[in-house]
């Protein structure tokens, strides 16, 4: 579609790219800011960012996240990677049912999930004796993570030969050995892409974590909630940009990789067409 | 021939209520080629799949070596197997292909490397060891599979329309390499194909299947002179297929005109289908044929010419290396070994008549057709 004025287009791209990204800039600026003053810019500092370092809370609330994040994107890349193994060798439509059933939880409103999940956890804490913590928080991440997985593996698995498992068990491979074999090495990359957004989205997950973390544990997006409320400090400009930063440079990674899988594949179609060629 | 290796027993296989294999009984003999022909759909696949362990029979038996094998996983088979589109494994090169069986096995590298590169001589890719598989054109692609499947010594190899993806010239050389490795081998080949030309010219022996049951089991020859019913007879080659009576032995009855035959053992006046390949018929000048006609259509076919030729409205396809013109009236004469007899069965009335022959509609017919055309633009040089 051509636009039929590019200036009046343009200036909607530019308006549409200042309102989504001004108010990032505006914060990652004042997170360098000397003062505490929020308005007014009053000379270079990394001021807050040591403050944040000497901060017990926050750096207890980093640990958490790291921690959530990296076990939650693991656990859900395992299970992830299973489900979809799963689903790929089942019949069409049992297939169907379940990457809608999958789907579902991606649209749905976090606060839908979240304040489910603290539902069913308060409810089998109050039989099972637990209550909300480390543990639930972990687990509400593993189940948001894993849709994504799913959704990361599945196209990895319609690119495979059809046969090719099967022709390792003819070979003489045990299933163990010909998942790990032959099916593993073709699926790594979107095994690994789907790892790296079960770890994007768990670092700055927020909605989930506030419900299902209790009171105990907090990690750092419900840090930041928790210091706009009590005392307004740019600190919270300096975590933020920590965290906008960290999401930032992950989701590149995962684009980066994408990018060169597909030119990978281009050049190698390109060279078998040279072949064919000759 | 030699002993029997493999037997089938009862074999039926339903996928949701639908029958794919019904009542499948079959031996294969040790050192055989045989080969399982048929329209796709018919189950020759499914029977492979069963033979390889990938998939279990609802019920019924298969036996190898005279032990019931049903439960054994494929793994644990001396079987192998090449696939339709090779299934190649991408990540490694053509020599770890080929090793990946006798890797899993735990031989030595040094066995290994001998075996390897023997393999590949077999298979005429000497010095290919270090490309990648997506490097290689189809019909190198086609040799690692073979050779990958060969290396592990199987006694059995199953090939699933292993020459489908190639070009006419490569499937002709490639139909040949087969048959030389199988006998240098002198291993089993079981042969899965639609492909009838492929199937008469490689194998022992040839199983003709339609809708899940054999129709006829013999080696080429016996399955092409002697084909059993209509679908056979118009499967193998192409035929001119007309009701016939059969009012004693040595004579039929067809076109009101009785012929003398070499078939017997029929009731008195039974009604049977009767065969005439189009090449076995004679022409010669009207006053001198048994049956005269109208010649409705020539085409040009290289060796022959495929001439269409109308006798009282029921159209007979006669292959002849001498050009009729059209609207030329002609006769025919026929020998006794020029006319088959068969038994009605259910296939009977459904082939035979020319009348909507064209050198389409064979093509347009066969869903194979299209997607292999497409397939062999990327392969070979």
């Amino acid at each position: 579609m051509k636009a039929k004025s590019p200036v009046l287009s343009r200036i909607f791209n530019a308006l549409v790219f200042v309102f989504l990204y001004l108010p990032i800039v505006v914060l990652i600026i004042f997170s360098f800011n000397d003062s505490k003053s929020r308005t007014v810019w009053s000379g270079f500092s990394l001021h807050w960012y040591t403050e944040l370092f000497h901060d017990e809370e926050i750096l207890s609330a980093f640990s958490t996240t790291l921690t959530v994040s990296l076990l939650a994107s693991l656990i859900a890349t395992v299970l992830g990677t299973a489900a979809a193994i799963g689903f790929f060798s089942m019949r069409r439509r049992p297939r169907q049912l379940l990457m809608t059933v999958n789907n579902i939880p991606m649209t749905n409103a976090d606060i839908i999930t979240g304040v489910s999940l603290m539902l069913l956890f308060v409810f089998t804490g109050n039989i099972l004796g637990f209550s909300l913590g480390f543990g639930t928080l972990l687990v509400a991440h593993i189940t948001f993570n894993i849709p994504y997985v799913v959704l990361a593996v599945m196209p990895k698995l319609r690119q495979l030969d059809p046969n090719l498992g099967e022709a390792a068990l003819d070979l003489g491979a045990t299933p163990w050995q010909a998942f790990w074999k032959v099916l593993m090495p073709e699926l790594r990359p979107g095994i690994f892409n789907g790892m790296l957004i079960a770890f994007t989205l768990s670092i700055d997950d927020f909605v989930i974590s506030y419900f299902t973390a209790g009171s105990e544990v907090s990690t750092l997006a419900m840090q930041i909630y928790a210091m706009t409320r009590k005392r307004i400090s740019p600190e919270v400009n300096a975590l933020s940009t920590i965290l906008f930063v960290t999401v930032l440079v992950l989701l590149i990674i995962v684009n980066l990789r994408e990018v060169r899988q597909q030119n990978l594949k281009d050049r190698q179609n390109r060279a078998l067409k040279r072949d064919a060629a000759r | 021939m030699s002993k029997e290796l493999i037997r089938l027993r009862d074999l039926c296989m339903a996928f949701d209520d639908e029958l794919v294999l019904d009542h499948v009984n079959l031996y294969i003999n040790d050192s055989e080629f045989l080969t399982l022909l048929g329209p796709s759909g018919c189950g020759k696949t499914t029977t492979l799949r069963i033979i390889g362990g990938f998939t279990t029979p609802t019920s019924g038996d298969v036996t190898f070596d005279g032990v019931r094998i049903n439960d054994v996983p494929p793994h644990k088979r001396q079987i192998n197997t090449v696939f339709q589109k090779y299934a190649l494994f991408p990540h490694l090169d053509v020599f770890e292909n080929i090793a990946f069986g006798l890797r899993i096995a735990k031989i030595s590298n040094k066995e290994v490397e001998e075996r390897v590169l023997e393999m590949l001589s077999v298979v005429s890719l000497n010095g290919f060891e270090h490309r990648r598989v997506d490097q290689l054109s189809g019909g190198q692609q086609q040799r690692v599979a073979i050779a990958r499947a060969l290396v592990n010594r199987p006694k059995v190899l199953l090939l699933d329309e292993p020459l489908g993806a190639l070009d006419l010239r490569l499937r002709k050389d490639m139909q040949n390499e087969l048959k030389r490795i199988q006998q240098q081998m002198g291993i089993t080949f079981i042969y899965v194909t639609h492909d009838q030309e492929e199937a008469l010219t490689m194998s022992d022996t040839v199983v003709v299947m339609d809708k899940g049951r054999i129709q006829q089991i013999g080696t080429p020859v016996d399955i092409y002179n002697e084909p059993k019913n209509a679908f056979v007879a118009d499967f193998i080659g192409e035929s001119n297929i007309l009701d016939g009576i059969m009012h004693e032995d040595y004579v039929v009855e067809f076109f009101n005109r009785k012929f003398k035959c070499l078939d017997k053992g029929f009731a008195p006046m039974e009604a049977v289908d009767v065969v005439i390949r189009p090449e076995d018929i004679e022409i010669v000048p009207p006053d001198r044929g048994r049956l005269v006609g109208t010649v409705a259509s020539v085409t040009f076919k290289g060796v022959h010419y495929d001439t269409i030729v109308d006798f009282k409205g029921y159209k007979w396809l006669i292959q002849t290396t001498d050009y009729h013109e059209v609207g030329e009236v002609i006769g025919i004469v026929l020998n006794p070994d020029d006319i088959h007899i068969m038994k009605k069965s259910e296939y009977s009335g459904l082939f035979g008549d020319y009348s909507s022959y064209s050198a389409e509609y064979d093509e347009i017919n066969d869903p194979d057709f299209a997607e292999e055309d497409e397939e062999d633009a990327d392969d070979e040089n």
